[in-house]
């Protein structure tokens, strides 16, 4: 196991500048005008501000000497500046996973929780209307829409009740706790103020529904797939001889099993909410990164769209290897080896 | 039988201690009663930053930074046509409209108490000009800017140039604590371009003497303001500013009402219609924003085709009224010429009308009896309340009645951008917006003059094939003049304009202000969009 988790860490750098060299050699050969984040349409004829302007971003050099330049930073830890924003690509990306990181979490920790709550009833009471209503409201959470549920749902509960807050990490009206880990409901918390950590956990709750819901309908259907085949196992109906009441067979023997298919399922939509939570991230004017990267690939903000592909690669490349350990630990047959 | 299990075990017992969690977590996350009173002013808006260096900005969310945490020389009147003084409290103009003397309001210090003076104007000029940046043409033609005395600065200008006042009251020609800026790598001399290392220092800190100063910039999710407590003019009722980022107009309104937010900017006039909620103001205010379609008759895949006469069948076949409907449903004016209406010159010029009968014989005259085909390349973008794709959709429908087939290729705005400036496009769709009162930023935007960028992509390989030189005579006896005399230039550029078919506005679309009932002041600016000092609670 060791020698594994050794193999795959020292291989991670590698694959992470293979990664970088290609997004960056194909975000240059792709069509468009790289000035466009640069210099406004009006200025674009003018030769002197093009010529300062690409003198100053190195984009007046051949493609060799800008690829070359930019992996010498890179090993160096540099992502570049960002066209868009003129900042460092990692002070953006620093200030923007934490709000990810905070909306993925919590919509994993709903679906999930739903979802495997929701795929217990739905085995255990298949083909009845406490399975249809529980596959309903799945289908429902993976097929609607972000834009739409995200919009419908915040007119009814933000705008006309009034139950949940609206947009936004938090009421643009108040100041965001010390930045300790950029979680704002655990920083709140660190910094022991319970009114802010209830407004943060109100902002979130909204957003993390819509996103988690998406993940309800992937785990729901799951779960109640491996629950209903390990229900029908010898050792299934062994415990029941034995006399083990229903909810111990169902939660200790059937689900520990028909966890373990969902863990990859589990580890990479983690991993995919990470960039790909883009729509949530825009209707809920959430600063993530999902929508920093739509934001850099529309202005061919090349340094942007390196440095979010390779969270986005650190995200799968970590996920990939946290659900191989965690496989590996639930499914003793499964053996990892170097 | 697991579900009544689970029933059992939440016996009778635990129901009051749910019902207490149940009602404290329903208190904490209903949302607070949010803007009565505050002392904080929010602001939703799709913020399109590209910097906050007055010298390196340019875009529409960077005037009202600007003019909230610095001051130019001169701004304009509430009427959106008279300038005022602003830093300074005088100037004076040589008859030949070349050299322009200030003198500064002698109470005017920046927000770290200092006294602004001469040597900051000069410096700031300097620094507009030499950075190179996007807003460096306002200062096209400045020869030279001299510190008189300390509280005086004369500036001379190659030609006349009775614009000169009017280009200095657009934000970015904002006036800068020299002192400080420095300190932290600006740079004004002639090697500005390349030496100054001030932009990063600019994203966290002003230097200006407005009514606020920047609190903090996080791109793409707000921009704070905090007041500025030496302010030498009247001090904002609002401590602290806040425009926030809510994308799509849908998300803005959803926020106005719901009390997140105080105003909302980019509203358009249907979701306006759409809010129910009783304590929001909207008022429906005409803007001088347009959206137009712009022929290359010399792109590579046109040529030969956009002759004069084929330009005129063009436009005449396009159905203008119907346009307004479908972009803005009836929320919008029409424009004839590329100067906004009420810019110095408009009065009087003739509006565009439809005349189908007349292009078809313009068209067969030209020798296209069965029309033509051609493309159509445009930012997949909505601007100003106007879906381009939308807008497209219509002129394609219009030209089709006179045989004209266009292939509609919406694009990425960089894809747009590398088409404009490669092979050239043929028929495109843009979009424009003020950056000062002034009828001379757009004869020297459109107008088919050499040098000029649509003359450049007009003209393509063959930019003689399109240039007016009437209107290069005309724009200097425009900018010899003033007043009427120069209006009555500008007015003549404008029929020009409207002759040479090149660029054909379509919409100038309106503006919704959208705000809650209780504040007061919330009015658009030519120069400076969103007026924030001007706005207080009733």
């Amino acid at each position: 196991m060791l020698r594994y988790l050794l193999r795959r860490m020292v291989a991670m750098p590698l694959l992470l500048l293979g990664i970088a060299s290609v997004v960056f050699l194909l975000s240059q050969v792709t069509k468009g005008d790289p000035l466009s984040a640069l210099i406004p349409e009006r200025m674009m004829s003018n030769e002197q501000v093009v010529a300062t302007v690409k003198a100053q971003w190195g984009l007046d050099r051949s493609l060799p000497e800008r690829y070359l330049i930019y992996m010498g930073r890179l090993v160096q830890g540099d992502l570049g500046t960002s066209f868009s924003t003129r900042r460092p690509v990692s002070t953006d990306i620093a200030g923007r996973l934490p709000a990810t990181l905070e909306l993925v979490i919590a919509a994993m920790i709903f679906g999930c929780t739903s979802g495997i709550g929701l795929g217990i009833i739905a085995a255990r009471f298949k083909n009845t209307f406490a399975d249809s209503a529980a596959r309903i409201f799945a289908l429902i959470g993976s097929s609607l829409p972000v834009f739409w549920s995200g919009l419908i749902l915040l007119f009814i509960f933000s705008v006309k009740l009034g139950w949940v807050s609206g947009p936004g990490r938090l009421d643009a009206r108040t100041e965001p706790p010390p930045g300790i880990t950029g979680l704002f409901t655990v920083d709140s918390l660190l910094a022991g103020n319970m009114p802010l950590f209830l407004e943060a956990l109100g902002h979130l709750i909204l957003p993390a529904f819509v996103l988690g819901w998406s993940v309800t309908g992937i785990v729901t259907r799951l779960i109640r797939s491996s629950l209903l085949e390990a229900l029908n196992m010898d050792y299934i109906r062994t415990a029941r001889a034995k006399g083990a009441p229903e909810s111990v067979v169902i939660l200790h023997h059937a689900l520990r099993n028909a966890l373990i298919p969902s863990l990859t399922i589990l580890g990479f939509t983690f991993a995919y909410l990470i960039t790909g939570a883009v729509l949530t991230e825009t209707i809920f004017s959430w600063p993530g990164i999902g929508s920093y990267a739509v934001s850099a690939a529309r202005s061919l903000d090349y340094p942007a769209i390196v440095g979010v592909t390779l969270v986005g690669a650190m995200a799968f490349l970590l996920a990939n290897l946290v659900t191989d350990v965690t496989y590996a630990f639930a499914n003793p047959r499964v053996k990892l080896e170097g | 039988m697991f579900q009544q299990r689970l029933t059992a075990r939440m016996s009778r017992r635990h129901v009051p201690a749910l019902l207490t969690a149940s009602a404290l977590a329903f208190a904490a996350f209903t949302p607070m009663v949010f803007a009565q009173d505050s002392d904080t002013l929010v602001i939703a808006r799709s913020m399109d930053v590209n910097s906050l260096d007055p010298a390196r900005a340019f875009c529409d969310t960077c005037q009202i930074y600007l003019s909230s945490t610095y001051e130019t020389l001169v701004t304009l009147a509430p009427d959106n046509q008279s300038l005022v003084p602003s830093l300074a409290a005088s100037w004076d103009i040589n008859p030949e409209t070349t050299e322009f003397t200030f003198h500064l309001n002698p109470k005017a210090v920046f927000a770290d108490g200092s006294p602004v003076e001469a040597k900051d104007v000069k410096w700031s000029f300097e620094r507009l000009l030499n950075l190179k940046g996007s807003p460096s043409f306002l200062l096209d033609g400045m020869t030279s800017v001299e510190a008189v005395d300390a509280k005086t600065v004369k500036v001379t200008v190659t030609g006349p140039d009775s614009e000169f006042v009017n280009k200095i009251s657009a934000t970015y020609a904002a006036i800068i604590n020299s002192d400080v800026a420095i300190e932290h790598g600006a740079v004004a001399d002639a090697s500005a371009a390349t030496a100054d290392t001030s932009e990063n220092w600019f994203l966290e800190n002003s230097a200006g003497s407005g009514p606020f100063t920047l609190a903090g910039y996080t791109p793409e999710s707000e921009l704070r303001f905090a007041r500025n407590e030496a302010y030498y003019g009247t001090k904002s009722p609002f401590s602290t500013v806040v425009i926030t980022q809510v994308q799509d107009a849908v998300s803005q309104a959803q926020a106005l009402e719901s009390g997140a937010v105080d105003i909302a900017m980019q509203i358009d006039p249907d979701t306006a219609a759409s809010m129910s909620t009783t304590d929001v103001t909207t008022e429906v205010v005409p803007s001088f924003n347009f959206v137009y379609v712009a022929f290359s008759p010399g792109a590579a895949t046109a040529e030969g085709v956009l002759t004069p006469e084929v330009r005129e069948a063009l436009a005449l076949a396009i159905d203008y009224d119907g346009m307004l409907d479908f972009t803005v449903g009836g929320n919008g004016v029409k424009q004839s010429s590329p100067i906004p209406n009420g810019f110095p010159g408009t009065a009087g010029l003739p509006e565009p009308k439809q005349d189908i009968a007349k292009a078809k014989e313009l068209l067969a005259a030209a020798g296209h009896p069965d029309g033509f085909t051609l493309s159509a390349v445009y930012p997949n973008d909505n601007v100003y309340g106007v879906d381009l794709n939308l807008m497209m959709q219509k002129v394609q429908q219009d030209w089709a009645a006179i045989g004209v087939t266009i292939d509609l290729q919406p694009q990425t705005y960089p894809v747009w951008r590398d088409q404009l400036t490669g092979d050239g496009i043929p028929v495109t769709a843009v979009y424009y917006a003020p950056d000062y009162y002034g009828s001379g930023q757009y004869v020297a935007y459109f107008a088919m003059t050499a040098g000029t960028p649509w003359a450049g992509r007009a003209g393509g390989k063959t930019p003689e094939t399109v240039v007016n030189p009437a209107e290069a005579n005309l724009y200097a006896k425009a900018l010899a003049s003033t007043g009427e005399a120069s209006a009555a230039f500008y007015n003549q550029i404008g029929l020009e304009m409207i002759k040479d078919k090149i660029i054909i506005p379509l919409v100038s679309p309106n503006l919704v202000l959208a705000y809650k009932s209780d504040l007061a002041g919330v009015r658009y600016s030519a120069c400076c969009n969103l007026p924030i000092n001007e706005i207080t609670r009733k």
